[in-house]
C-alpha cells in the first residue's frame, strides 16, 4: 500500500478494447474457477461424443433399408444432451451474477455494463464454440466409424457443414440461454423452461414437418445435422432461424442488464 | 482530490424516497461515519455513488467523475457492499483473481490484500466454508485489492469477532492516516465513534447532520460536569449563585448541566471548597445521535400531531 496512489487523479477512462480484454480475462478466470462450469463444458463434449457413439453403436445392427435413417444425424444425436450441458453452463455463467449482489461486486469492477456483458457473453460463446468443436467433430467420427459400412466420411455430402454446424447451434443455444438468464435474472426459472421444452416439445410436437414448429429455435438449428433436411428450411437458414433467436434473447438480456438496478 | 461528491442526489422506489435530495463531500485523509438506522437509505446512497443504481435525480462523483467514467475503477475506488456476494464454490484466492483480471492488477496483489486481511492461511479454501467474519474480511481483502485513493464501506463490522473490530478500526485508521478518502457506514453508534473523524447522519434518506464527530457531539448534548464535596449544601448554593443549576444526587454528588471542569474547578477552590470528585461527562455520539433524531421526529410529526394522538 502506498500513499502515493491515495492522492492521483483518476485518469481518462481506458479505451472501450482494453476493458473488454480485461473484462473477458476476468469472465475466464471466474469459469476457470469454478468447477461446476467447467464440468457442464467437459460435459458438452462427453455428451454429445458418448450419446452420439453410443445410438451409432446399436444401430450398427439395423437395417441398412430403414426409411429415413440419416446416418449423420445418427452421430449427433448426443447434441440433444450436449445442447442442455451448454445451456447448463450458459445459465449458470449468468445466474451466478444475481445471487447475493454478485452483479455488485463485478460492475464495481467493471461498470460499463455494455463492457460487463459483452465480454461475458463472448467468453460463454466462445467457450461453448471451442467445447462444440471438439464435440462436433469427435462425435461424428466416432460415430461413423462405428457405423461400419454405412459410415460417412468428412467429405461425404453434409459431413463438414454438420460438424462445424453443430457447434455453431450449440453456441446459439448457449447465447439464447445467456439472454434469458439476464432478462429473468434466474437460473431456475430458464432452466426450468428451456430445457422440458427442448426434451418434451420436440416429442410433442413429433415429426410434424410443417407450420410453426420448424421455426423453433433448437428444431432449426438441428437441420445443419442432417444429410438430407425434410423441412420448409435449409440446413443454414435453420440454423439463422436459431441465431435469430440467441440474437432476440441477447439484446433482450442486454437491455434488462444495462436498464435494471444492480 | 480524490473524493466522493453527491449533489443532490435522490433515489425514489414508487412513492417511496430511499435518498431524498442528499449533498455531501467526503474529504480525503479522515474516516467519514455514515450514519444512519437501517434503512435510512445509506447503501442505496452508496449504491447510487457506484453507478449501481441509477440516481431518479442528482448527480454523484468520485474524484470528480462519474464512477462508470473511471478506466480501472478498482484502482480508485474500493468497495464493501454485500459480504455475501462472493461466489462460494470459488476459492478466496479465485474471488480476488476474478477481480484482479478486469482491472489488470497484478496477480500478487491478491495473495498481498490476503495477507493483509488476516485470510493468507484460507486463501484457498472455498468461500462457502467460511464465517461471516470471514466473508467481510475478504470483502475487505477485495476493496483493497486494487490500491484504492477511496475506500466505501457498508458495515464491514458486521460480524466480526471482537477482535476483529479492533483490527477494522485500527485499518480505517491507517487508511485515512494514509490519505485515503474513507466512507464507512455503520448503524451502530459506539462503532462508528471509535473510528470516526467525520460524520453523516442520514435519516429517512434525508442527510440529517454533516459534521465533525465532536462538533457534532457538542452541537446535540450539553455538556455536563460531575462533581463530589463533602460540603454539598454550600457547594450548591456557590453554584446557584455563579448561575448554574445544580442537580443534587446522593452521597454528596451533584451533576451541573452546561458546565465545564475547567470552570468549576477554581468556582470551588476559591470557596475554599473542599472537591472530592471534579469530571466532564463526556457525551457520547451516541446521546449526541438521540438528540439529532428526536429533534427530527418531532419536526417530521409536528404538521399531524392532532390527526395522530397516539
Amino acid at each position: 500500500m502506498s500513499a502515493s496512489t491515495a492522492t492521483a487523479v483518476p485518469p481518462v477512462s481506458a479505451d472501450p478494447v482494453a476493458s473488454f480484454t480485461a473484462a473477458a480475462r476476468s469472465e475466464w478466470v471466474k469459469v476457470r474457477s469454478l468447477r461446476s462450469s467447467v464440468g457442464s463444458l467437459l460435459a458438452v463434449v462427453v455428451a454429445t461424443v458418448g450419446i452420439g457413439a453410443l445410438v451409432c453403436a446399436v444401430d450398427d445392427g439395423g437395417g441398412d433399408s430403414e426409411a429415413g435413417f440419416d446416418a449423420l444425424f445418427a452421430s449427433f444425436y448426443g447434441l440433444n444432451f450436449g445442447q442442455i450441458a451448454a445451456i447448463a453452463f450458459a445459465v449458470t455463467a449468468f445466474s451466478s451474477e444475481f445471487h447475493n449482489g454478485a452483479l455488485r461486486v463485478s460492475l464495481t469492477a467493471v461498470p460499463r455494463r455494455g463492457v460487463f456483458y459483452a465480454a461475458k457473453t463472448a467468453v460463454v460463446g466462445g467457450l461453448v464454440l471451442a467445447a462444440g468443436l471438439v464435440a462436433g467433430f469427435a462425435a461424428f467420427l466416432a460415430g461413423q466409424h462405428l457405423l461400419g459400412a454405412k459410415g460417412l466420411e468428412l467429405s461425404d455430402l453434409g459431413a463438414l457443414r454438420a460438424c462445424f454446424g453443430s457447434a455453431v447451434y450449440l453456441t446459439l443455444m448457449a447465447l439464447f440461454a445467456c439472454g434469458l438468464t439476464a432478462l429473468l435474472r434466474s437460473g431456475v426459472a430458464v432452466l426450468s423452461m428451456l430445457i422440458p421444452f427442448l426434451l418434451i416439445v420436440p416429442f410433442v410436437m413429433g415429426d410434424l414437418a410443417a407450420g410453426a414448429a420448424d421455426y423453433l429455435p433448437d428444431k432449426a438449428g438441428q437441420l445443419v445435422l442432417q444429410q438430407n433436411p425434410d423441412s420448409s428450411l435449409g440446413p443454414w437458414t435453420g440454423l439463422a432461424v436459431t441465431a435469430v433467436w440467441a440474437l432476440a434473447a441477447v439484446v433482450a438480456g442486454w437491455v434488462a442488464v444495462r436498464r435494471r438496478d444492480a | 482530490m480524490t473524493c466522493i461528491e453527491a449533489n443532490g442526489l435522490t433515489k425514489e422506489y414508487g412513492a417511496v424516497r430511499a435518498v431524498d435530495r442528499v449533498t455531501f463531500s467526503v474529504e480525503p485523509g479522515r474516516v467519514t461515519g455514515f450514519l444512519g438506522p437501517n434503512g435510512a437509505g445509506k447503501s442505496t446512497a452508496m449504491c447510487l455513488v457506484l453507478g449501481l443504481s441509477r440516481p431518479t435525480a442528482g448527480t454523484a462523483t468520485v474524484g470528480g467523475r462519474p464512477f462508470a467514467g473511471l478506466g480501472q475503477p478498482l484502482r480508485h475506488v474500493g468497495a464493501l457492499l454485500d459480504a455475501q456476494a462472493a461466489h462460494g464454490s470459488r476459492t478466496a484466492r479465485d474471488h480476488l483473481l476474478t477481480l484482479a483480471a478486469a482491472n489488470r492488477i497484478p496477480a500478487a496483489r491478491a495473495g498481498e490484500a490476503l495477507e493483509e486481511t488476516g485470510l493468507a492461511g484460507v486463501a484457498r479454501r472455498r468461500v462457502r466454508t467460511f464465517s461471516l467474519g470471514m466473508r467481510q474480511r475478504l470483502g475487505i481483502a477485495a476493496a483493497l485489492l486494487g490500491d484504492p485513493g477511496v475506500l466505501m464501506l457498508d458495515e464491514p463490522s458486521n460480524g466480526l469477532d471482537p477482535e476483529g473490530i479492533i483490527w477494522i478500526r485500527e485499518l480505517l485508521r491507517r487508511l485515512a492516516a494514509e490519505g485515503r478518502t474513507v466512507l464507512v457506514s455503520s448503524h451502530l453508534m459506539s462503532e462508528t465513534a471509535s473510528y470516526a473523524d467525520h460524520l453523516l447522519v442520514l435519516g429517512k434518506g434525508r442527510l440529517l447532520a454533516d459534521s465533525p464527530m465532536r462538533a457534532f457531539i457538542d452541537a446535540h448534548v450539553q455538556p455536563r460536569v460531575r462533581l463530589r464535596s463533602t460540603e454539598p449544601e454550600r457547594l450548591r448554593s456557590v453554584l446557584l449563585r455563579a448561575g448554574y443549576e445544580p442537580e443534587l444526587g446522593e452521597d454528596g454528588r451533584m451533576t451541573v448541566p452546561g458546565a465545564r471542569a475547567a470552570r468549576l474547578g477554581p468556582l470551588a477552590a476559591e470557596e475554599n471548597l473542599p472537591v472530592l470528585e471534579l469530571a466532564n461527562d463526556e457525551a457520547t455520539l451516541e446521546e449526541a445521535y438521540l438528540a439529532l433524531t428526536a429533534d427530527e421526529t418531532q419536526f417530521a410529526a409536528a404538521p399531524s400531531v392532532l390527526a395522530q394522538e397516539v
